[in-house]
């Protein structure tokens, strides 16, 4: 497998190239802007890897995405959740599909919560074995904590709905075998956390699944509310980077 | 350097002045390029001493199909003291279009090279080390080193498939050989694929 993550450590944000030696095609995961385009075209290049599509676990409220430049400079789809309202035309990323590079698969399921439209990537090297290798959850489950449920729609009501979702998007991903491991989108002291969030940015489900407090929290009804009693202040300027992010 | 249209870059050519080098990665240089051009692909590390390495004029052509791409060849070059006489960074279309020469090497997977075996002459470019892992039946072992010292022992009217462990190095091999006239396919995936679907193969005995 072809990989590399390329991290903006002052945000706490990791992004991905990720591909299959065999075919050298591969794809782009949460690209961002103060990386800059160059930055992921040439370090494909130095890979030798071809990228064929960029995808987006869920459209970003604490950085803004380089994702549409490298679609349009590249020629290549741009791929985000069919539930992303954003005004831009892009190929729509649906629950339970599989999309194919060479080797490379990678499984799409909706795992909703911190946004309606975050999904996370399952990533399996079929040259290796059928099992998954990775997962890729956004901002969906962190290293010792969970993306905030509030930055779309500060409303109690809507927090709690997307707390939730959260909880039910967890579970899912617990049903991950122990081994995988686990990529957010996030690490550090990113906005997009809470105060349990590590500053390692990988972990796996496995470990998770022992020292999560979240993961812990079985009660649907203890789990949002000790989501909302753990929330941070939002970050600044979340709903300009967020709209940015949607009209390009 | 000037901007450059096609015409140009034909001329250019033409002259024999400037080595023209193929900064795509080598899986597009083998499926096709312009014929006589350099495969040398780009790296942010390291790429200008490679190109020193191969080539003894200060002066090259650069060609690609991305504009970022061609644009860090160049700075990486002039840095390291060497003149581009010009970038074409517009790919094969236009290229093709002027209905000037290029070569091609075809991929083949090891599911059709197991089935039509008899009808190529199979060239595995590994290294000594490399085939204790087994070599395909009637096989040929020439390490891509030495593959230009023995260019007579390859007759040209055979379809020549060209192996390695992965895939990669087949391809330099294959370009090289076809270059030269010959019709030459890689192995996609290499011994690891050819291995990894049970297909038969001779053990070498290192000793």
């Amino acid at each position: 497998m072809i990989w590399k993550v390329i991290q903006n450590p002052t945000l706490g944000c990791n992004s991905f190239l990720i591909g299959d030696e065999i075919s050298g095609q591969g794809v782009v995961v949460d690209p961002l802007a103060q990386v800059g385009v160059e930055a992921y075209i040439l370090s494909a290049h130095d890979l030798g890897m071809q990228i064929i599509e960029v995808l987006e676990t869920h459209v970003h409220a604490d950085h803004v995405s380089c994702a549409l430049d490298l679609t349009k400079e590249l020629s290549v789809p741009y791929r985000i959740s069919r539930h992303a309202p954003a005004v831009f035309a892009f190929t729509p990323l649906a629950d339970d599909t599989r999309l194919h590079y060479g080797a490379l698969a990678i499984d799409v399921w909706e795992t909703p919560g911190h946004t309606k439209d975050s999904v996370s990537l399952i990533l399996y090297d079929l040259a290796r074995g059928l099992d998954p290798w990775a997962v890729l959850t956004g901002d969906s489950l962190f290293v010792g904590d969970v993306g905030r449920p509030d930055l779309v729609d500060a409303g109690e009501t809507a927090v709690r709905l997307a707390a939730l979702d959260q909880y039910h998007s967890i579970q899912r991903l617990m049903t991950l075998p122990d081994w995988t491991e686990l990529w957010p989108a996030h690490y550090g002291s990113s906005p997009c956390g809470g105060i349990f969030m590590n500053r390692r940015p990988q972990s796996t489900i496995g470990y998770e699944r022992r020292f999560n407090p979240f993961v812990h929290m079985s009660d649907p009804d203890i789990f949002v509310e000790e989501t909302l009693r753990y929330l941070k202040p939002p970050p600044e300027e979340a709903e300009s980077i967020r709209t940015a992010n949607l009209t390009a | 350097m000037m901007t450059l249209t096609v015409e140009h870059l034909k001329a250019i050519l033409e002259s024999n002045q400037f080595p023209v080098i193929d900064i795509r990665l080598i899986r597009a240089f083998a499926e096709e390029h312009i014929a006589g051009s350099q495969s040398l692909p780009f790296r942010q590390e390291g790429w200008a001493a490679l190109v020193r390495q191969a080539i003894t004029e200060p002066s090259v052509v650069l060609f690609t199909d991305n504009p970022r791409l061609g644009t860090a060849a160049k700075e990486a070059w002039e840095q390291a003291g060497g003149t581009v006489v010009a970038v074409w960074d517009q790919g094969l279309g236009p290229w093709k279009q002027l209905g000037a020469a290029t070569v091609q090497v075809k991929p083949v997977t090891v599911d059709e090279l197991a089935h039509r075996l008899e009808a190529f002459s199979v060239i595995d470019v590994r290294e000594p080390y490399e085939w204790r892992s087994g070599i395909i039946p009637g096989a040929k072992t020439i390490p891509l080193g030495t593959l230009s010292e023995r260019l007579a022992e390859l007759p040209k009217d055979r379809q020549h498939v060209v192996v390695c462990a992965h895939g990669n190095r087949s391809l330099t091999g294959a370009a090289f050989l076809a270059e030269r006239g010959y019709t030459t396919f890689s192995v996609l995936g290499g011994m690891a694929l050819w291995l990894g679907a049970g297909h038969p193969i001779d053990r070498w005995s290192i000793d």
